[in-house]
């Protein structure tokens, strides 16, 4: 089978190394790239060509929130997870809109990051559309 | 209360990210802000994911959870971070 490539895109670069090493042990995932910010994450993005992009809400430059829209367009079948400490209905509803397909609390365990993970990328897999907001906070 | 005792270092109650985030915000210099920023939230983050298993009414969740408000502050208001829910 192969690897979902995955982008780790935060400002902090501790989380980044965390994340890094929560998929890095994942035989199904790979980490292809990192970003520190969302206009990064657009450049890199149509590089590098993830399946998967784990996305920050608050960092310098350009928001999660702000860049999620450009990284659909540019990647339409990506799968987007906002890893945020923001929590409540608000993030969820601007996560909506803005095109991405789960919010998970960077206060949950990491499992928990890649079981959301999987279970979007089987969905693909299965030709089941995800436009519904899966919530893991 | 002598000024010895009032020292925020004497009132440590979170040891594993109160000083990171005193440090961040005491830190007068703008070059420096953003590593200390960094670090309080590295710290923060890795309590929270040790404290993720804890019940939901540990009080040392809702200091995180305030600690992290007050690194937004700074990020949007010293570090110019664009605000997300602008």
């Amino acid at each position: 089978m192969d690897k979902k490539r995955v982008l780790i895109v935060d400002d902090n670069s501790a989380v980044r190394s965390m994340v890094r090493q929560v998929f890095e042990l994942e035989p199904d995932f790979e980490v292809s790239g990192e970003a520190e910010n969302g206009q990064e994450a657009i450049e890199k993005a149509e590089n590098l060509k993830p399946h998967l992009i784990i996305l920050d809400l608050s960092m310098p430059v350009m928001t999660g929130l702000d860049a999620a829209p450009h990284l659909r367009t540019a990647l339409p079948d990506v799968r987007i997870i906002l890893f945020t400490v923001e929590e409540g209905n608000e993030v969820e509803r601007l996560a909506r809109v803005g095109g991405i397909h789960a919010v998970v609390s960077k206060t949950q365990p990491t499992a928990t990051l890649v079981s959301q993970a999987q279970a979007l990328l089987a969905s693909q897999d299965d030709g089941y559309g995800s436009d519904q907001l899966r919530n893991a906070s | 209360m002598t000024e010895e005792e009032t020292a925020p270092s004497q009132n440590i109650k979170y040891p594993h990210w109160q000083r990171q985030l005193e440090a961040a915000l005491l830190e007068g210099d703008p070059q420096t802000l953003r590593q200390r920023v960094d670090a309080a939230e590295a710290a923060l983050f890795l309590r929270s994911q040790a404290l993720a298993v804890t019940a939901p009414e540990n009080p040392e969740l809702q200091a995180i959870s305030d600690a992290i408000r007050i690194l937004r502050t700074i990020q949007t208001e010293k570090l110019g971070y664009p605000p997300w829910n602008k």
